[in-house]
């Protein structure tokens, strides 16, 4: 019952604090708000294939959403999504390019090698923290651009396809393309591997000592600690498995939608991915359900820009307000102690 | 080759002037908020918001002066909001400042189309021309004025009190949120600042994406620079020397990858948050709600 309540007097708070908002903006830009809705939510919920579209957008947001959740519900900032993104996608298609395998076997190992070069990412910054108790705020959101740069420089050298117009790398052949839920559109199986993750995560999170430790560490660090829990260890983890599925959702985004790896891979799902976690107030499922929220806006902003020409940054103003009014709320409960020893 | 070599340094030298001021306007803003306790990690925005207040009231008035002034009114203003929410309601500093983040930059975005109806970049408008070469200098006074009155005057002592342990300053029957909130606001003002300096100094026009993370890049100018106005300054030179020599040496040093020094500040930062390069200590409550 409490839960019903935190999330009605937070979240839900927000998002009719939001949508009138977005009716603010519709108005100024000289649009009536039924129209720029209906835009909104034709562009994202009319027709099959805007609603896989709108899937599509979900899955982008929904793994760095879980990653960030877990690292969150471990008192730990990760606000490093978007490079652990990137770093999973690049290693799915710097490696998927040459993979000639049948679609399961290079799906899992795809998959797979996002995962861990994701995790390498996130917990580069834990073992940072860890041991030389390096601010893991500060350290994530470093390694974002260290990653967009390390990106960049192997697309446009060593990874560059000779046959590729732009700066990406070779296309993966088609038998490393996830399979396809719904034809002809871009919706592939990864919504389902995402949203089994949500199932997974909060049974790790609720049901097992891992999980408990690791809520421990992030309401009550002091305790934690002097109960035995193993502190450095968890930290460094708690980052690596965050980032892990970061990774993972990057590898999906190029073995599912774009089919080859560039720096183009994320307009900022890691950064929306923030407001995502604390929309579905750090609970896996509820995330699931926020992402889709956060789907809808992405993938009917385009809608709402061509039909009732609102321009569709809106709801990126929308969405930082949605942040804003949630920061209220206090995620993380002691920050600045200093977690080893 | 002489001749090219002593062209190149004089250039270098002029352009890291340049490309180091905006940083060092943002860092000296990140310097007076992290002192008093309240971690911005919204500057990117703060820049991004007074770099596109600039050239909008330039556009309107046709006077840069104007301009000038409005991007430090939104980078102050956007900063009071930071402050407030961090003194009035207490709000995750961190998600707050991402928060403002994604309003500066999809504020700008909207406005672009809304006002010039021409997204990605505004029309051109009147810059501060010659007037940039003032603005640069004055980036090195406002470093000097804040170790002046962080160091010299009482106020800075209870700004940095605030930063430290809020409870002594109200113990001296002082207010550390007012504190706090001042700082922040004037953090805001600094960052407006360095984003008008890009828009309507460096060029004529704002385009998005045109802060391009000199407020992050500040951030870790503070954090290499320790805190202090002295060493963020000398870290945002530091960086905006090797965004100078990005520019000068373009495709001319093949085994030196630009990407390398586009990723140098924030491995510096990395290296420094390790302590690799002597003791960091980041101000005792810097993040923690008063």
């Amino acid at each position: 019952m409490n839960a019903y309540r935190r999330l009605f007097s937070g979240p839900l708070g927000a998002i009719a604090i939001a949508v009138a908002l977005a009716a603010l903006a519709m108005i100024v830009a000289g649009v009536s708000p039924i129209a720029g809705f209906s835009a909104l939510f034709g562009g994202a919920l009319g027709g099959t294939s805007n609603i896989a579209e709108t899937l599509v957008q979900t899955t982008a947001l929904l793994f760095p959403a879980l990653g960030i959740t877990l690292a969150f519900r471990g008192g730990l900032f990760n606000i490093g999504a978007e490079g652990q993104l990137l770093i999973g996608g690049l290693a799915a298609g710097a490696v998927g390019a040459h993979l000639h395998a049948p679609t399961a076997v290079a799906a899992v190992v795809l998959l797979g090698l996002g995962a861990i070069a994701g995790g390498v990412w996130g917990g580069l910054a834990g073992w940072m923290k860890a041991y030389f108790n390096a601010n893991e705020i500060i350290s994530t959101l470093m390694l974002n651009f260290v990653a967009a740069a390390l990106a960049s420089y192997l697309v446009v050298g060593p990874l560059r396809s000779p046959q590729a117009t732009g700066a990406e790398t070779a296309p993966l052949p088609h038998s490393a393309w996830l399979p396809l839920i719904v034809p002809d559109t871009r919706l592939s199986i990864s919504i389902l591997v995402a949203v089994a993750l949500a199932f997974l995560l909060r049974f790790v999170l609720t049901r097992t000592i891992f999980g408990y430790e690791l809520r421990a560490v992030g309401e009550a660090p002091e305790a934690a600690r002097r109960n035995g829990v193993q502190m450095r260890r968890m930290t460094w983890l708690t980052l690596a498995l965050s980032g892990a599925i970061s990774g993972l959702g990057g590898a999906t985004i190029v073995t599912g939608v774009m089919h080859t790896f560039n720096t183009e891979l994320s307009p900022g799902y890691g950064f929306t991915a923030i407001a995502v976690a604390l929309v579905g107030d750090l609970d896996p499922l509820w995330v699931c359900v926020a992402a889709f929220g956060f789907g809808i806006l992405e993938s009917g902003g385009l809608a709402m820009q061509a039909v009732a020409q609102v321009p569709k940054d809106a709801i990126h103003v929308i969405e930082g307000c949605i942040i804003l009014i949630l920061a209220a709320r206090r995620y993380v409960a002691t920050r600045t102690e200093s977690a080893p020893v | 080759m002489m001749d090219f070599v002593h062209g190149a340094l004089a250039t270098l030298v002029l352009l890291t002037l340049v490309k180091s001021a905006p940083i060092v306007y943002a860092a000296l803003g990140g310097v007076i908020s992290e002192r008093s306790g309240i971690v911005n990690i919204g500057l990117e925005g703060m820049m991004t918001g007074g770099a596109f207040a600039a050239v909008v009231a330039s556009y309107a008035t046709g006077n840069a002066a104007v301009g000038l002034v409005a991007g430090v009114a939104v980078g102050a203003l956007l900063g009071f909001v930071l402050g407030y929410g961090a003194t009035k309601f207490k709000v995750d500093q961190i998600v707050a400042g991402m928060g403002i983040n994604l309003i500066a930059s999809g504020g700008a975005a909207y406005g672009l189309v809304l006002l010039f109806n021409q997204p990605g970049a505004s029309p051109q408008v009147h810059a501060l021309g010659r007037w940039y070469w003032l603005l640069i200098l004055f980036a090195f006074v406002c470093a000097f004025a804040l170790h002046h009155v962080l160091y010299r005057t009482p106020w800075g002592l209870r700004v940095r009190a605030c930063g430290e342990n809020p409870r002594a300053v109200t113990s001296a029957g002082l207010d550390p949120l007012r504190f706090r909130l001042y700082a922040a606001v004037i953090s805001g003002a600094l960052a407006g600042l360095g984003g008008a300096f890009l828009s309507i100094g460096e060029v004529n026009i704002y385009s998005e994406g045109m802060t391009a993370g000199r407020g992050f890049i500040a951030l870790a100018a503070v954090i290499f620079g320790r805190w202090t106005p002295w060493g963020a300054t000398g870290a945002a030179v530091f960086f905006g020397f090797f965004e100078a020599l990005q520019f000068v040496l373009q495709g001319r040093v093949a085994w030196l990858p630009s990407e390398a020094m586009q990723a140098l500040p924030y491995l510096a930062a990395l290296v420094a948050l390790c302590g690799l390069v002597g003791k960091v200590r980041a101000p005792a409550s810097d993040g923690v709600p008063y």
